[in-house]
């Protein structure tokens, strides 16, 4: 039998865990839906930013939160910089998907060995001591990191929502990620939601990379360990769907935190290569209850054919 | 003098892994960057064969190949019928995923690797004979694929990657040509892990992480995508140019991620400034003379 507490505490212990993975599936799933590319260049993205916050705090002995602004600015520009002089020019050359794959998956390793002869190997965290302070709710402990995730996690998202379908920058994109061609036609600058896309990409970045590297470890490569997560959310999500990507990583978070009680632990990591493959072969263009619908329907119509 | 023989055997062993993942990105069109496992799978099944049943080396190395050939359909199978991008994710999370249950298994000796893989040949030409081996097999599958590409095969492999939907319409089975380039090219990878499990006689995960492919891919991008040379160019250029900054001296932790800046940086410039590589496929040639 289980015990609800500890059923409770699991629950909020992957849903905390789950806010930066939900920031980086946001970030993932708003350049795929936009810009049209799997950027794995992501990745490399979410270490510089790390090491930056890192380096201004810890080497250079500034505060945290100014190192967060630090940190910003230095993903921002790196973002639009890979975009303009980057993908900009594949575009232009009209090249296969193949050709930006390599790209990004090449600009996430080549920051990542760049940061690795600065910084070594060794795991660093962002503040010397990553303990934080808890407090007891209903037997539930909600430790002051959680509360201060979860918070800058849903600022950032209603943020978002609100940019997204409020604003005319945010509808501009909307059109782009429809159809470029004819939202250049319309008079859309297509270069500037490009840049504008890359930019909030690198806002949701560092405040994922904060949230993670105050309450963990990290090596030049954990983020390219890191993106597989997003990438599934996003798969799951579906395509384009920017906020069904974050509710697939909290999913995603929750069934790992829960599957301790079916398999042993070792083999948690192995939860997500099998949602991966599910996600692909039977739900390509994401879950959705239609589709769920229609996969529970279909047998009965057979039956009924039968 | 032993050093650069070592390099030589290095050199046979990813002359073939280039050459055989070319053939499926480059030639297949299939955008799979999985090549690693394979070569992991190939090296494992020899090292286990060699150790449990004191298997004949060359039958342990055949059967490194014949495994990677008959777990590449546990990808391809699936996930073929998918469109460019799906592969290439689902790929990712093949090579990582089987790369976690290797990890956790005992009998593969987990994240600590594989060792105590007997050593076939005794006496101070080891690295001679390996390097003439792991050569001689990297001659043969290039000349394979040579074979292959440029008989009526190749046509029909052209055929498909250049216009699938013309290729189907044709009543051609395009599933069945990637299914068998797709094995071809992993079973030659089986193959050259193998040869580096007995040269090296350990073997561990962290071999054949993603870093790995990003290096095969390298290789193809820099030597010539879709070239039948490209890849052997590009690999022995990639893997002689670190041995110019090994002068330097530099301690191993400046060493290591400076080599990974180099393979990198060279991608980069390779793809904004010569996308073709060093040696553009033939076909692209002619296309410009004309």
């Amino acid at each position: 039998m289980i015990d609800i507490s500890i059923l409770l505490q699991i629950v909020w212990t992957g849903f905390a865990a789950s806010t930066y993975a939900i920031l980086f599936a946001v970030a993932f799933s708003l350049v795929v839906k936009v810009v049209k590319v799997w950027n794995f260049a992501q990745a490399g993205m979410m270490a510089l930013s790390f090491y930056v916050m890192y380096a201004a705090h810890n080497k250079f002995g500034i505060a945290l939160l100014p190192s967060v602004g630090i940190g910003l600015v230095a993903t921002i520009a790196a973002n639009v910089f890979m975009d303009r002089y980057g993908l900009q020019i594949l575009r232009n050359r009209n090249s296969p998907s193949l050709t930006f794959f390599i790209f990004t998956l090449v600009v996430s390793e080549f920051l990542a060995y760049l940061l690795a002869m600065i910084f070594g190997t060794e795991p660093v965290a962002l503040k010397p001591n990553i303990m934080s302070g808890v407090n007891i709710v209903h037997g539930i402990v909600i430790s002051n990191w959680d509360i201060e995730a979860v918070c800058v996690t849903f600022t950032l998202l209603i943020a978002l929502y609100i940019f997204m379908t409020r604003t005319q920058d945010g509808q501009f994109m909307a059109a782009v990620s429809d159809n470029p061609e004819l939202s250049r036609l319309y008079g859309i600058n297509v270069t500037r939601s490009y840049v504008i896309t890359f930019a909030m990409t690198g806002v949701l970045i560092t405040a994922g990379m904060y949230l993670f590297g105050t309450r963990a470890s990290i090596i030049p490569n954990t983020p390219l360990q890191m993106m597989l997560f997003a990438v599934i959310a996003t798969l799951l999500g579906g395509m384009g769907k920017i906020f069904n990507s974050a509710v697939a990583a909290v999913g995603l978070s929750l069934i790992q935190g829960l599957s301790i009680f079916v398999i042993p632990s070792q083999w948690q990591g192995l939860i997500l290569y099998v949602f991966l493959f599910i996600t692909i072969l039977f739900f390509p263009q994401g879950v959705s209850l239609q589709k769920f619908k229609q996969l529970i329907s279909l047998p009965k119509k057979q039956s009924a054919a039968h | 003098m032993e050093y650069f023989i070592s390099l030589a055997v290095l050199v046979g062993i990813y002359i073939t892994l280039s050459s055989s993942f070319n053939l499926i990105i480059g030639f297949g069109g299939l955008v799979s960057i999985a090549h690693p496992i394979f070569f992991a799978l190939g090296a494992y099944t020899t090292g286990l064969l060699a150790i449990h049943f004191q298997t004949h080396p060359m039958l342990a190395v055949l059967a490194g190949g014949g495994v990677a050939f008959l777990s590449s359909m546990m990808l391809s199978l699936p996930s073929l019928r998918i469109s460019g991008d799906y592969l290439m994710i689902t790929s990712i999370g093949f090579q990582l995923g089987l790369l976690e249950v290797i990890k956790h298994l005992s009998v593969t000796g987990g994240a600590s690797g594989l060792g105590n893989i007997p050593n076939i040949v005794e006496g101070s030409s080891r690295s001679t004979l390996f390097a003439l081996v792991s050569c001689a097999v990297a001659a043969v599958v290039v000349l394979a694929i040579r074979w292959l590409l440029n008989g009526p095969y190749g046509r029909v492999i052209a055929a498909m990657r250049d216009d699938e939907l013309a290729f189907a319409a044709l009543g051609r089975n395009a599933m069945m040509i990637k299914l068998s380039l797709f094995a071809i090219g992993s079973g030659f990878a089986g193959i050259a892990g193998g040869i580096y499990a007995y040269y090296y006689q350990y073997i561990s995960p962290d071999q054949f992480e993603i870093l790995q492919s990003a290096m095969l891919l390298t290789m193809v991008v820099v030597g010539g995508m879709g070239s039948q040379l490209g890849p052997v160019v590009g690999t022995i250029l990639l893997l002689l140019l670190p041995q110019a900054i090994g002068f330097l001296n530099l301690p191993p932790s400046v060493m290591a991620p400076l080599q990974g800046v180099i393979y990198t940086s060279l991608v980069l410039v390779f793809l904004f400034w010569r996308p073709q590589g060093l040696i553009a496929p033939g076909q692209r040639q002619s296309a410009k003379e004309a």
